[in-house]
């Protein structure tokens, strides 16, 4: 039976992120964190293809202590266990690191026929972390895919890449992130998230994975990260009745010049 | 290490990187290098600004087959930075190229400078929340999204290298089935004017309200990605976002659309942004330049009717 692995991010949800009007900094205290919506997708697909075609699914995630929470969640999704690199490296980590610890945890895992991924993560949505782990472990990565079938010992992929669609296929062991269009996640229920506490976790540190210290450190520096101002005209038309105010916006837009 | 090199599978998007190449070239006295798997393309090249062109031959038609063979290009004569065109196919040959050379790879670069003795870029994060400024250290790899710069002007009188080198090509992917995605209407990521439809409208047969007021202005249709792709009222081509398509049209006007930040990440380079909503603490208001908070299905008919008599 072949084995598939999904990996997925464990993010500050962006929606509780406050930016501070006059520092511009970012306000992080009250961020709760989730699995990164992309890697849902790659979850749910796992977990569709194994109900398919039979196959062993486990997930895989590099994230800090926090991430711990994340376990549960993605096991009551439907993999059979969880891999759990548990290191605060990932709090710095950028795409080259991360793409290494992967590999090396996949490299350890050493049982793997199809990898999954979302086709970015939703805080860096940087897109290249799946193809860089199909590079390091010397294995094909077929990327942006809307539609996957397994057969045999292959994957056939449908890719959607712009103004064209294109087929294809690979024998296993293979990388491949997915579109989100590919599949809606299920919503896990009381018994899935309760037989979640129930399945193995294996726990490893970076240090376990016997990566070099290049591998582990970033490349670039960040100077800053700061929240991004819109500076529009905020004109906005509350008062008076429905008539009035369309009778002001036009006159706003054609002052304009866009009608 | 010297060279801006540049790569795009799209001759275009090739030639709209060039425009910050020159740009650049002077401030790092770095020559620029095109890389391109067409050969009847390095002359266009060549005049749109490249002091060098290297057309890499290779037995394969599919571009994501050449990541070994323009990392192995770079790995021999060590440019500073490789930037790549943001396709989709671009995006998948960067970070391939950028694994096999163990560099950075900083993707969609919205503005790349050369300050103090070195390059930095800016990106979005968080869903376009915030903006990341990075110092890159060392060679890097860049993808530049496609029209953020223009088309040079093509000079027939530049001159420049043409090398070709033979090179090997990926073959563990078998490619087959390309089709064309047909699309209903125009391309959205290049119209000028855009009307957008949000999850305020209650159901499909209202779509007619905004297809009015776009046919009164003369606008395409474009959506929110739960539009698309929960309720499936148009087609996924069709939303705009982070993970749909960037617009920068003269007008993007919208109905019903709270604006997440991820939408308003594909609206952010609309020339004006007007915003049409029952909710006045929707995001979208802070994102516009004009807005009416109300009732659309009372607003849009009245606004088509003003249009239309004034035209």
């Amino acid at each position: 039976m072949p084995t598939i692995i999904a990996c997925y991010k464990w993010v500050l949800d962006e929606q509780d992120i406050k930016i501070n009007p006059g520092t511009l900094d970012l306000d992080m205290s009250r961020a709760k964190s989730k699995i990164s919506e992309y890697d849902r997708n790659a979850i749910e697909e796992a977990v569709l293809q194994a109900e398919k075609n039979g196959a062993e699914v486990a997930s895989l995630t590099f994230g800090n202590s926090k991430a711990k929470q994340s376990l549960k969640d993605a096991l009551s999704r439907g993999p059979a266990q969880a891999y759990w690199v548990n290191d605060d490296l990932a709090d710095s980590a950028d795409a080259f690191v991360t793409a290494n610890v992967l590999a090396a945890a996949l490299r350890k895992i050493g049982q793997y026929d199809v990898i999954l991924c979302g086709e970015g993560a939703s805080d860096t949505y940087a897109q290249q972390v799946g193809p860089r782990v199909g590079t390091l472990l010397g294995i094909p990565a077929i990327t942006f895919v809307s539609e996957l079938k397994m057969e045999g010992d292959k994957v056939i992929a449908t890719r959607k890449i712009g103004n064209c669609t294109e087929e294809v296929s690979a024998s296993f062991p293979v990388v491949v992130t997915l579109l989100p269009e590919i599949n809606k996640p299920r919503i896990p229920g009381l018994k899935q998230v309760l037989g979640a506490a129930k399945k193995p976790v294996t726990e490893w540190s970076v240090a376990d994975l016997g990566l070099t210290a290049e591998e582990t450190t970033t490349k670039n520096t960040i100077k800053s990260i700061k929240g991004f101002v819109m500076s529009r005209k905020n004109v906005i038309y509350k008062e008076g009745t429905p008539a009035d105010k369309v009778a002001n916006l036009v006159v706003s837009l054609t002052k304009e010049g866009v009608l | 290490m010297a060279g801006i090199w540049i790569y795009s599978e799209d001759t275009i998007i090739a030639q709209q990187i060039i425009t910050l190449g020159r740009e650049l070239a002077g401030k790092m006295q770095q020559p620029v290098c095109a890389l391109t798997m067409v050969e009847q393309d390095a002359q266009t090249l060549i005049a749109a600004g490249a002091d060098k062109v290297i057309v890499l031959k290779g037995d394969n038609a599919w571009p994501e087959s050449y990541a070994a063979a323009v990392a192995g290009q770079a790995a021999q004569q060590q440019p500073t930075v490789l930037f790549v065109g943001a396709t989709l196919r671009g995006k998948d040959l960067a970070a391939k190229i950028a694994a096999t050379l163990k560099t950075g790879l900083i993707t969609d670069a919205q503005k790349v400078q050369f300050v103090d003795g070195a390059l930095e870029t800016e990106r979005m994060l968080y869903g376009g929340l915030a903006v990341c400024t990075e110092v890159l250290n060392g060679m890097n790899v860049i993808t530049i999204p496609p029209r953020a710069y223009d088309v040079p002007p093509q000079d027939p009188s530049r001159s420049g290298e043409v090398v070709a080198v033979d090179v090997q090509t990926e073959s563990t992917m078998a490619v087959g089935n390309v089709c064309p995605i047909v699309r209903k209407g125009a391309d959205i990521a290049v119209a000028e004017k855009l009307v957008c439809i949000g999850r305020g409208l209650a159901k499909q047969e209202d779509m007619q309200l905004a297809q009015d007021l776009a046919t009164a202005i003369g606008a395409e249709m474009c959506c929110t990605r739960s539009v698309a792709e929960d309720y499936h009222w148009m087609p996924v081509e069709a939303y705009v976002g982070l993970s749909g398509q960037k617009v920068k049209p003269i007008i993007y006007l919208s109905m019903g659309v709270s604006g997440q930040i991820q939408h308003v990440a594909g609206i952010r380079d609309s020339k004006l942004i007007v915003a049409i909503d029952t909710n006045e603490n929707a995001p979208i208001f802070a994102a516009a330049d004009y807005g009416i908070v109300g009732d659309l299905y009372q607003v849009v008919p009245l606004l088509t009717e003003a249009i239309k008599n004034k035209a």
